[in-house]
């Protein structure tokens, strides 16, 4: 379903993807794990179309996506349709007076009528557990809430792919947990998942396949996740565990620990 | 064969129907949307990205530079830029704007190809908006405001654009400070120059979420497009609020001092040289050689 290839991209001579190559099947949930400042963010802002590799192709459902198709609005609108995207800062995806005019918003511009818009939010409201917030202004909400609203308005669009950036940050542990199993129930439900995050704490349950970025902005590894995890020296290459003194009963030691654990 | 891959096929189906129908997952979710699009114009929200994103790459390639470029001193690149632009606007001798345009196009030799493109853009077209305001002027006769206006107008855009693409926002904030600009305004420029950055990435991110959500025909834009600007005033006034607190929490009592070490160099040397031998032309040719 996504086909990247040998695709490079960089912020005004600043590399950030470097020779990444990678494919996505459909129903496949994959997450991208590595340090901060790897390329993460870049490569799902490239999955969603926001920015165009410098070399290399992307094709996305066996089309190639460039600036040319995405210029025609047509094709854009479909593509965006398809595929859903989650940013890290939820707020940003937040622009209209009331929650249920945010998750109305996608499916109003599909040419749904207002019968079936009104039961894709309800459904949506029920689905994340925000009924209560249904009239009420999405910027006075706390930041857990505000990340609800955001999936809720990308979900009410009946995206094929969800891509969600960072996911799991700045939400307390209750939210985290729901969050996780909401997830994983989507990807059972057919729908591809792609999530980056450092967070290695929930990994294996969502998503049974990793790709893990270097901070050369390239793949270092792309494996099983309880492969990945398991490789300690891998992991301690990219920032991803560390190590230090600690007592466990009485007894002072040395050992490596997963972040979150 | 056949008959037990449909059953395998069937048995999943029924698998996702139980676990949604627990989950309270709609039906409409677990389908393939068959959506076909109706074309609808986007051209502002494409517009605004594409300025927006001019604008940060621009702060980006400044905070990116170690140095200022050449090393020279801030303080001396600000002080001749200004003086330069006076003299220029002073002088009645097209021969000394000559002369100053001719120094700027060397300077200009010096700076990166993608920094000269700009800067020559940008003043080439500054330059030729005041000729068409001079036109009129040229109809009744009077050919001396557009010969004198236009290159004084060229070289002066040039000239302040070298000074932005050469040397960093924050080197040039701290020069206030030699020429006794109060500390508290100097503060205030560079979180100026910080907030824009901030605000300008966030109602970027914010365009391109309007972007991906515009999955159809939008009736009514302004309304997406007012809440963003209304989320960015929100935005702002939070942003505006935690400084304050964390200015209080950090001992701030409304005095800030900066500490700038003064520095010379051989790039100075040869700087403030150049700059004397134009203040030199400018006496020159105005004296001797005024038309």
């Amino acid at each position: 379903m996504i086909e990247i290839t040998n695709v490079s991209y960089s912020y005004s001579n600043i590399p950030a993807l470097n020779n990444i190559s990678l494919n996505i099947s459909k129903g496949e949930s994959v997450t991208l794990m590595g340090p901060n400042g790897c390329g993460k963010s870049t490569l799902l802002k490239l999955i969603n179309g926001i920015v165009i590799p410098d070399s290399g192709s992307y094709r996305f459902d066996g089309e190639e996506i460039t600036k040319k198709k995405l210029h025609d609005s047509g094709f854009s609108k479909l593509f965006h349709q398809k595929i859903g995207f989650v940013f890290q800062n939820s707020q940003t995806q937040l622009f209209c007076p009331e929650v249920y005019d945010e998750i109305a918003f996608g499916p109003r511009q599909m040419g749904i009528i207002e019968s079936e818009v009104e039961k894709r939010v309800e459904d949506c409201l029920n689905l994340l557990n925000i009924q209560a917030l249904k009239y009420r202004q999405p910027y006075h909400l706390s930041e857990g809430e505000k990340r609800k609203i955001a999936i809720a308005c990308v979900l009410s669009l009946n995206p094929e792919v969800l891509v969600l950036d960072e996911p799991l940050n700045g939400l307390d542990p209750r939210t985290q947990r729901w969050l996780v199993e909401f997830l994983i129930d989507f990807n059972k439900g057919g729908k591809t998942l792609v999530i980056s995050t450092h967070n290695l704490e929930f990994l294996q349950e969502i998503s049974n396949r990793a790709l893990l970025f270097d901070e050369y902005h390239s793949i270092a590894a792309d494996m099983e996740m309880g492969r990945i995890l398991e490789d300690i020296d891998l992991l301690k290459k990219v920032n991803l565990v560390d190590e230090y003194y600690h007592e466990h009963v009485g007894s002072k030691h040395r050992h490596f620990h997963l972040h979150n654990y | 064969m056949l008959l037990k891959k449909v059953n395998l096929q069937i048995y999943r189906a029924e698998k996702i129907n139980i676990i949604m129908a627990e989950k309270n997952i709609p039906d409409w979710l677990l389908k393939n949307e068959d959506y076909l699009p109706q074309p609808d114009r986007d051209t502002f929200i494409n517009k605004s990205i594409r300025s927006l994103l001019s604008v940060l790459s621009h702060i980006h390639g400044q905070s990116r530079h170690k140095t200022d470029l050449f090393g020279i001193n801030a303080a001396f690149s600000l002080m001749f830029t200004i003086l330069f632009i006076v003299l220029l606007s002073v002088s009645r001798s097209l021969v000394f704007i000559i002369a100053a345009n001719v120094y700027l196009l060397l300077v200009l030799c010096l700076l990166k190809a993608e920094d000269i493109v700009v800067i020559l853009k940008t003043s080439f077209g500054i330059a030729v908006f005041t000729i068409i305001i001079l036109l009129p002027t040229v109809l009744y006769g009077n050919l001396y405001s557009i010969t004198m206006i236009t290159p004084k107008v060229f070289a002066a855009v040039a000239a302040i654009n070298i000074l932005s693409r050469s040397t960093r926002w924050h080197s040039i904030t701290g020069a206030f400070k030699t020429f006794f600009i109060p500390d508290i305004f100097i503060l205030v420029l560079d979180i100026t120059i910080m907030y824009i950055m901030m605000l300008g990435e966030f109602s970027l991110n914010m365009l391109y979420a309007l972007k991906l959500r515009s999955v159809g025909r939008n009736k009514s834009k302004h309304t997406s497009l007012s809440g963003i600007a209304g989320t960015m005033f929100i935005k702002s006034k939070e942003m505006a609020e935690d400084t304050y607190a964390a200015m209080e929490c950090r001992g701030f009592t409304g005095e800030y001092r900066i500490y700038r070490k003064f520095k010379f160099s051989f790039a100075d040397a040869v700087y403030i040289i150049a700059n004397a031998l134009i203040i030199f032309c400018f006496i020159y040719f105005g004296k001797y050689l005024r038309k």
